[in-house]
């Protein structure tokens, strides 16, 4: 049952638009700091670009898409009409207020403090405001997802609640919580000093808030990519999910330790105790176990497809997958780019490795391949397996998915490859220009210059990617029958443990006061360290 | 054998084979957390062991980051300590000298906002958030030069706030700290 | 529902979730707050209570103790946002009727025909830090070192508040004719110059910084090379001589010359 076509088809739509445009500043960003071009005229056109670019791909973009597939999934999962309509169109609207509140003074070069904030660095209240309402309307989506799920619950008692959901729901918990941090850092710090009631604020507490929220931000973004590795892949290449309950076991294990692990952003901060750092570096660690499940189980779900397809042999199955399927394709290269980046996070999250390259364009090539590249490129998989299911219409240009997907994959590897290698070198994020003719700098021109190309063939397939869905917006109609999730080889066996939350949102909780409930309560009860806000823009 | 039986079967097969790629993962992250433990202990690389808080407001009025008292000091036990301020949107001292060889602790920290401190070419690497000494210690095998740039986005003006270290012979630390106390290679 | 009964400590789940996660917790704690401390030598733990507070990062104040004596002959103005407080009522009239006896020098309007710097609507943190350090010593010229020495604490507040209500003279750039040097847009990052427009106007300001749109070059020149020279040492933590030190004796002109570009109409008619 797919009912809320429209509200599905808004989320989308918005949330790609806004990609497109936010990509197009960050392919000019990568040139204008590039050798390919001179030193840019303004720099603070730079960081404004850069604002923009972070505030729209990191808050408004992904939590669209998560919106927009959680409603979908709500709907075609539990086989139910999607309760509290009204209230979800409220959220999207509270999302497109805030998101242009907050672009406005933006563009104006009134907020140039990038999406990260960094206090004491103070922009115009307005940016602020925006980015809650943003926050707000996806808590709605959060409570809607929460509400339907308890309907579906009572009027079927003690049955499995459907993977899709169940994943979904508890991506949303993940959300819900993981957003307050950045929320407490708006509400009670930054919003009072933007608007001149208090003119100091704790630099150091604000980032030990903001890390609370950065990090588990990525498993946000990664939920409904992990959904579609376990609920449209297999059934796409024509398999089965090797395993259900490995699968919730996966999705648990994000909500519990997603979250209270955030510090290992703060390694460098003289304001954390070491050993709160160490503790989350060690919880760190375990949330790699989710995704070392997930690529076992998902791999083993594609070697069954390609058994029933026929394949044979050790590794020969791997020939018989349908690789002319955009969503085998898009799984695959996922994968790569996940393997990669993950091996990337590795470095990061070790204290001793992280020195080396903390803050460094290693940073920029590392998240960008991860979300980016694994992740984003699921989100055009989750678009194209669902539009003719939105639209009414066929999707015919496979040739041109592909070429968009092989596009991305090439371009996210020329891109955040040299980009490492830059951050190894020393090389600082977040700057306007850099001076290649100075001998220290000249041996990293080459790689800043590859990383440009890079950028401008991801900005050509992610508009490819936005023609297809234009030309199938436009395609003639046909009904494209039930929409429905992959079934599992073995049927779900309903285990109180792993058909619900309260036990691992305790302990998600519980975590939180034990990782995070000391440095936050010192440095919020001291009154020493408040420093002066440094106002942006407000006298150019 | 009926299909109900080879499915229960399967299932088991399945559980079996699950399991032994999730002892496989908790094995290699217990490895991870156990290296980074390791390190941690044989080689001290861990983070800064104390918080410390300071008025950024008031850094050049007293305490040990006024004017005076930025560069690198000479201490009794041999070691050197670096003072060093960082600012939108330079460092002072702009050009720091350090003996090869020698233990060394960079003592900084930030008067306005937050900046980043990271000497190319070495695991030297941290952040200065106003309100807070950033303590790092570290140790230069060979002579040469580094950059080290801010590494933390500032205000504009970002781009163009970058400083130097230079690594000298142990020697020629000792004469040039003989002539000052607080020594610098800002010329 | 069986949701209820998973939260209870009967439950194996339970058991086992929590059993896991507090141990992981403790046992990472242990390693965390006792045992890398200890490997720390330059730590200098004193015990284990102390161990486990700098773990923590139990906050400790910077010793406020001097190892060098301070400069006396530097600046004693603490300069923050926060800066000026809001000027009392009268503060603009009173500073008017000081203003007076400035005039000779800064023009009746704020705006100079003598190559002394233009007052009119520059930033009041500016002004008052400028006329406190000619007041200590820690800035000194032979004309404005006397006057400002029998100013109050008061009197500089109400200047600075007095010039900054003056309306200022706006930057006057015709794009085609004299395009921004280098030096004022880019600055020189590898010689650690950041552009003098992220803090002077052009770019941004920062607090404390002055309006430089309009200033006469001469003057402009003439700060920077006493920055350059550590004549001039009255800047925070040598944040001008940082600058000035490293900019070549051209680029000191561009940037002076480009500063105080003006319509020819304007010049004439003050």
């Amino acid at each position: 049952m797919l009912n809320s076509r429209r509200l599905v088809l808004a989320h989308f739509w918005l949330a790609f638009t806004v990609f497109g445009l936010a990509l197009v500043l960050g392919a000019w960003q990568m040139f204008i700091r590039s050798p390919l071009h001179t030193w840019i005229s303004n720099p603070e056109w730079y960081y404004r670009s850069l604002t923009a670019h972070g505030t729209v791909m990191g808050y408004v973009f992904p939590t669209l898409v998560a919106m927009g597939f959680g409603y979908a999934i709500s709907e075609v999962s539990l086989n139910q009409p999607l309760i509290g309509r009204k209230w979800a169109w409220a959220g999207f609207w509270l999302i497109v207020v805030g998101a242009v509140m907050a672009m406005i003074p933006v563009a104006l070069g009134r907020a140039s403090v990038l999406y990260t904030f960094y206090p004491p660095l103070i922009g115009s209240p307005f940016y602020y405001l925006g980015v809650v309402l943003v926050v707000v309307g996806s808590w709605i989506w959060v409570a809607l997802m929460s509400v339907n799920l308890h309907a579906w619950k009572k009027a079927n008692p003690g049955a499995p609640v459907p993977l899709p959901m169940f994943a979904n729901v508890a991506g949303s918990y993940l959300w819900g919580w993981t957003a307050v941090g950045a929320a407490l850092e708006l509400l009670l710090q930054i919003l009072p000093v933007a608007f001149g009631l208090k003119s100091t604020i704790d630099a150091g507490l604000s980032r030990v808030f903001f890390s609370w929220t950065l990090h588990a931000i990525v498993y946000f973004w990664l939920m409904p990519t992990y959904i579609a590795y376990y609920t449209i892949v297999p059934r796409a290449i024509g398999g089965k999910v090797y395993s259900d309950t490995m699968a919730r076991i996966s999705f648990i294990l994000f909500l519990v330790v997603a979250m209270p692990i955030g510090m290992h952003h703060t390694f460098a901060d003289p304001q954390v105790g070491a050993g709160f750092k160490f503790i989350h570096s060690a919880f760190t660690a375990l949330v790699a176990l989710p995704t070392l499940l997930t690529v076992f189980t998902i791999c083993a779900s594609v070697e069954i497809a390609a058994r029933m397809r026929g394949g044979r042999g050790p590794l020969g199955w791997i020939r018989a997958l349908p690789w002319s399927n955009p969503i085998m394709l898009a799984v695959a290269f996922s994968f790569v780019m996940l393997g990669f980046g993950g091996a990337g996070g590795l470095i990061n999250m070790s204290y001793q490795l992280d020195t080396t390259i903390h803050n460094t364009q290693w940073i920029t090539g590392h998240f960008h391949l991860i979300f980016g590249g694994a992740i984003v490129i699921m989100y055009f998989a989750i678009a194209y397996d669902l539009w003719p299911h939105l639209t009414g219409r066929a999707m015919r240009d496979l040739g041109l998915m592909r070429l968009q997907l092989w596009l991305w994959f090439v371009g996210m590897i020329v891109t955040t490859f040299p980009w490492h290698w830059v951050g190894i070198l020393g090389m600082p994020r977040r700057m306007a220009y850099y001076d290649y003719t100075d001998p220290a700098v000249a041996p990293q021109a080459v790689s800043v210059m590859l990383s440009a190309i890079g950028g401008f063939i991801l900005l050509a397939s992610g508009l490819l990617f936005i023609v297809i869905l234009l030309r199938a917006q436009r395609a003639p109609r046909e009904e494209a029958g039930l929409y429905r999730f992959s079934a599992a080889l073995h049927p779900p066996v309903a285990v109180p443990a792993l058909n619900s939350y309260a036990l691992w949102i305790a302990l998600m909780v519980g975590l939180t006061v034990t990782n995070y409930g000391f440095p936050i309560a010192q440095l919020a009860l001291r009154s020493d360290t408040s420093v002066p806000a440094v106002y942006v823009g407000a006298n150019p | 054998m009926t299909t109900q039986d080879h499915d229960v079967e399967e299932a088991r097969v399945a559980e079996r084979v699950e399991r032994r790629w999730a002892t496989l993962s908790i094995a290699i992250i217990v490895v991870l957390a156990g290296a980074a433990a390791f390190a941690g202990i044989h080689q001290a690389t861990m983070p800064q062991g104390r918080v410390e808080t300071i008025q950024p407001q008031i850094i050049h009025l007293s305490g040990e980051f006024t004017e005076a008292n930025l560069g690198s000091a000479a201490e009794p036990d041999g070691s050197v300590t670096v003072r060093a301020v960082g600012q939108q949107y330079s460092f002072t001292p702009q050009c720091m000298v350090v003996p090869a060889d020698t233990p060394v602790v960079f003592r900084a920290t930030s008067p306005d906002v937050v900046h980043g401190f990271l000497i190319q070419g070495t695991n030297i690497n941290t952040m200065l958030v106003p309100g807070y000494v950033s303590e790092i210690p570290a140790r230069f095998k060979q002579p040469g030069e580094h950059l080290m740039p801010c590494q933390e986005f500032c205000g504009v003006g970002h781009e163009g706030m970058w400083a130097k270290v230079k690594v000298v012979d142990r020697t020629e630390f000792l004469t040039m700290s003989s002539k000052n106390r607080r020594v610098t290679c800002v010329e | 529902m069986s949701d209820d009964n998973v939260l209870s400590p009967r439950d194996p789940w339970f058991r086992r979730a929590v059993g896991i996660t507090a141990g992981i917790f403790v046992l990472t704690a242990l390693g965390g707050f006792i045992v890398l401390p200890y490997a720390q030598p330059e730590l200098k733990v004193s015990g284990l209570w102390d161990a486990i507070c700098s773990a923590a990062g139990v906050v400790r104040t910077s010793s406020a103790q001097a190892p060098v004596q301070p400069d006396p002959k530097l600046t004693k103005v603490v300069i923050t946002s926060a800066l000026p407080a809001t000027p009392a009522p009268d503060a603009i009239g009173r500073g008017a009727t000081l203003a007076q006896q400035c005039a000779i020098c800064h023009g009746p309007t704020g705006v100079s025909r003598a190559d002394s710097p233009n007052l009119a609507g520059q930033y009041a943190a500016s002004i008052y830090k400028q006329l406190a350090d000619f007041k200590n010593g820690a800035r000194v010229n032979a004309i404005m070192s006397p006057f400002a020495a029998n100013l109050s604490e008061r009197d500089m507040q109400d200047l600075a508040a007095y010039y900054a209500y003056l309306p200022r003279l706006p930057g006057y750039h015709p794009q085609q004719s004299q395009p921004a040097p280098k030096i004022v847009i880019n600055g020189a990052p590898m010689r650690g110059v950041a552009p003098c427009g992220s803090c002077h106007g052009a770019l941004d300001n920062k607090t404390g910084s002055p309006w430089l749109e309009g200033q006469p070059a001469a003057y402009v020149k003439a700060q920077l090379q006493a920055f350059a020279s550590g004549e001039r040492r009255n800047d925070i933590s040598q944040q001008m001589r940082n600058i000035a030190r490293r900019m070549t004796p051209e680029e000191i002109d561009q940037a002076a010359e480009w500063y105080a570009s003006q319509p020819p109409t304007l010049i004439h008619t003050n």
